[in-house]
């Protein structure tokens, strides 16, 4: 495949799969593009979304946040005891607060105590998942029904101009998420450091700040998720989202950004985030049972990423024998369009 | 001997070996008798490498004829020449370090059990002690790899060799990491393994073990075989002017350098183990050379200068000022530009654009309008400019950096160091892995650097290059400086002495 058709499918293939599962929609659900439907798959689609824009700067750097699925149980627990505390204003302000501090540990495990990144953050889903069972060991934290009237609650039910307004923030996140990635220094240092992490130190990049801007990134990612999620559930305890951090690295992994780091898409995971959402809609207005959901789910993400390998491997010089045989060998890649 | 009528057990002819842009060989021929050691020497560069690449089945030559026992042999993979009784020790050792001597030995042909398919442990251990009796040294078969010192290791390899019956062994540098005790000990398993009827092709940078152990050598030069003779009948002298013969001014032209200011001064400075009281100075406008066989502390002499590598003793003065870089950042800061000498895993960032592998090293200094936003115009001038200055041949600012060739990638990286202010660049490897064409440009390149003033340090392991433009040339041995060479000391025999034998060469100080 040639270069450019390359870089043109890295970054809009899975948005062009979105847009053809949307011109097909209709016919399988015909309520599809009622007000209704599609502001339920946006609302449905921004806690994922917002965490998966977060995923995608650690992904692109080269590591994975293996715990982002307890820091949401554990936002969610803590943000709604702020609520109960002090109304809206702590609630916002300790779902945030929760998640930073759980980026920051996580960071502090893998640079101070130089553990793995999937190992660091495998072993913190297990303990942020323990601390919000542990904080709601007397049964779920819950947000009242007299609080229908309350800001908080508006978070999650709230319209604007048509569009509900967790796809809203989840909007805003992307905005200043791509301008992060593709026009501060920092986000090319993140995909510097995903590229070639001894070449990314010769360039004055410092690992460990690296590290604790991607895990606070991550963190405050899941904050502000966590309150859109929260104020569409009105309930948390510790098993809030079993496995929420697998279906955020799926939806990056889609959306086309490299599981060996140094190149990431926000575009992608965008689409990719909307593509599962609308999926999981028509399967479910189609009466599909949420186990074969899940089956449809793995089945499209090995399709994808079954596709995105073969056309590296053809775009490279002498691919075909390593395609057959299944070895790298120590060519160099030249032409290789990725 | 082949040359006194017996007949050759290994016959090279007219050998060829050709990689896009390279003739790495280029018709060599020699030949290896039964129970002989067999020198190979040369430059780096030299095709040493290549040979017992070609030998171990790692390369297929283009051209030339190999014979064993006056059958062809053609290698197609590794296995093929441990099959036809070839063993190359390379130095890169390949054993499982978690795994235990004896099982490495008979990695992958353990004798096992007709039933229960185990390995027979016991068999293993006894026959792997056997073989390191047959060596003279004594080294537990039920150890793991991973606790035996890097001889030990080697010996590991060669009781592998053993093995599988290898008739010719063959030894990368063998000694290129090991103390002299333990060279001494080296030694004497090559004699062993000579009365025991085997043949040694035996390839080093140290000519005395070369004099103390084989009995023929060959010389190669630029992938050329120059000459083969017994060592009885030649002298260390004749040997080096064989390797070097070569009219170095030539090809490597290089003005009178005007000397300014000092701008890097290193006072006694070490770095753990590697590097030990090292002082030097480098003035504006001039290329400072280090030179010394692989190992001798040049990388980290570099990475300590660009903060990459903490000091663990001395000082260092940038610009007459004490100068402590706390990382990379820091002497960026300071307008130091670096080169890595390992440009694939350490050097180009292969998932990015050329452009983007340029700035990396200014993102400060790319911003727009909007303040701590990058400005892509900013950063494709930056592009333009390196670009039309190093004559960087890309399709445009967006071209992934691995679809250059090696010496345009260079030219980038050249780029990224010079962008920081040039005030002071450390250079590794400059030229390593680019065709003769770069390699021009890139020292017409060095000179203009430091035409406009900058100071450079230029680490080269490939000696005409090291002479041919440095001003002055240290030569590291074991971490020290052995030798500084001005002026007419400037030589490949000089350097060599220093690098090789430990003897120290200091030319006498200018007046100034």
């Amino acid at each position: 495949m040639n270069t450019s058709l390359g870089k043109l499918w890295d970054t809009w293939g899975i948005t062009a799969i979105l847009l053809l599962l949307l011109a097909v929609a209709p016919v399988v659900t015909p309520d599809f593009f009622s007000l209704d439907n599609a502001q339920s798959v946006l609302r449905e689609s921004a806690y994922l979304g917002i965490v998966a824009a977060g995923m995608t700067f650690a992904i692109a750097s080269g590591a994975f946040d293996l715990s982002v699925g307890g820091q949401l149980a554990l936002c969610s627990v803590v943000s709604l005891m702020g609520y109960a505390a002090g109304g809206t204003a702590l609630a916002v302000a300790a779902a945030l607060a929760t998640g930073l501090a759980c980026g920051l540990v996580n960071a502090g495990l893998i640079t101070r105590l130089r553990v793995p990144p999937f190992v660091a953050t495998l072993g913190t889903l297990f303990v942020f998942r323990g601390v919000a069972y542990i904080l709601t060991q007397d049964g779920p934290k819950t947000l009242p029904y007299d609080q229908i009237g309350s800001p908080f609650v508006k978070i999650g039910g709230l319209n604007v101009a048509g569009l509900p307004l967790p796809f809203v923030i989840m909007l805003a996140v992307y905005g200043g998420a791509w301008v992060l990635l593709r026009r501060t220094a920092t986000g090319r240092r993140v995909l510097a450091y995903g590229s070639s992490p001894e070449a990314a130190r010769f360039c004055g990049i410092s690992a460990t700040r690296l590290r604790f801007f991607v895990f606070a990134l991550v963190g405050l990612s899941v904050g502000i998720a966590a309150l859109t999620y929260i104020t569409r559930v009105w309930t948390a305890d510790g098993s809030a989202q079993d496995g929420f951090e697998l279906k955020v690295i799926a939806a990056v992994v889609l959306g086309g950004t490299s599981l060996k780091g140094g190149k990431g898409t926000l575009i992608g995971t965008f689409s990719a985030v909307l593509l599962v959402s609308v999926l999981n809609d028509m399967l479910v207005s189609q009466g599909v049972p949420s186990a074969y959901q899940r089956i449809v789910l793995g089945g499209v993400l090995i399709v994808a990423l079954t596709i995105d390998g073969l056309r590296t491997r053809f775009a490279a010089p002498g691919s075909l024998r390593r395609a057959v045989t299944g070895q790298g060998g120590r060519t160099p890649r030249p032409g290789l369009a990725r | 001997m082949a040359d006194t009528g017996t007949p050759a057990l290994l016959r090279v002819d007219g050998l060829t070996v050709e990689f896009p842009g390279v003739r790495a060989l280029d018709g060599v021929h020699f030949d290896v008798a039964a129970g002989e050691v067999h020198a190979l020497v040369g430059e780096n560069g030299a095709g040493k490498s290549t040979l017992l690449k070609v030998l171990g089945g790692l390369h297929r030559p283009s051209a030339g004829a190999v014979t064993l026992d006056g059958a062809a042999y053609r290698p197609r993979r590794p296995a093929d020449a441990v099959h036809a009784g070839i063993a190359v020790i390379y130095q890169e050792f390949n054993l499982y370090p978690d795994l235990t001597v004896a099982e490495n030995v008979f990695s992958g042909r353990e004798p096992v059990h007709p039933l229960t398919r185990g390995i027979r442990y016991a068999e293993i251990n006894r026959r792997a002690a056997e073989l390191f009796a047959v060596l003279g040294v004594a080294i537990d078969p039920t150890a793991p790899v991973s606790s035996l010192t890097v001889s030990e290791q080697q010996l590991v390899e060669i009781a592998k060799a053993l093995s599988v019956d290898g008739r010719i062994i063959v030894m990368d540098e063998p000694t290129a990491a090991l103390s002299a005790d333990e060279v001494t000990r080296l030694l004497d398993v090559v004699r062993r393994l000579r009365a025991e009827g085997r043949s040694v092709i035996y390839v080093s940078h140290r000519l005395d073990e070369v004099f103390a152990v084989a009995d023929r050598v060959t010389v190669l030069r630029d992938g050329r075989h120059v000459r083969t003779v017994p060592l009885a009948e030649t002298s260390t002298d004749e040997l080096v002017r064989w390797m070097v013969g070569r009219d170095v001014e030539a090809l490597f032209p290089r003005g009178d350098a005007v000397a300014g200011d000092v701008v890097l001064e290193l006072d006694r400075v070490s770095a753990g183990r590697q590097l030990r009281e090292v002082s030097l100075t480098v003035r504006a406008g001039e290329i400072v050379g280090i030179g010394g066989v692989a190992g001798a502390g040049q990388p980290e002499l570099s990475q300590v200068v660009f903060g990459a590598l903490p000091v663990t003793g001395g000082r260092m003065l940038l610009g007459g000022a004490p100068y402590r870089p706390d990382g990379p950042a820091d002497a960026m800061r300071a307008g130091i530009g670096f080169l890595h000498e390992d440009r694939k895993a350490a050097g180009i960032l292969p998932d990015l654009s050329v452009r983007d592998n340029l700035t990396v090293s200014v993102l400060d200094k790319v911003r727009g309008a909007l303040g701590r936003l990058l400005s892509p115009a900013a950063e494709s001038g930056v592009f333009a400019t390196y670009r039309d200055r190093l004559a960087v041949r890309a399709t445009g600012p967006d071209q992934l950096i691995g679809q250059l060739s090696g010496g345009n990638q260079q030219k980038v990286l050249f780029g990224r160091a010079l962008a920081p202010g040039g005030r002071l660049l450390i250079l590794n490897e400059p030229t390593r892995g680019v065709d003769i064409g770069a390699k021009v440009e890139i020292h017409q390149l060095i000179n203009e650097i430091t035409a406009e003033g900058a100071g450079v340090i230029m680490i080269s392991s490939d000696l005409p290059e090291l002479l041919g433009i440095s001003d002055r040339v240290y030569v590291l041995a074991g971490g020290r400086v052995a030798g500084h060479l001005t002026g007419a000391d400037r030589t490949e025999e000089n350097v060599m002495t220093c690098a090789s034998t430990g003897r120290r060469i200091f030319s006498p100080e200018p007046v100034s």
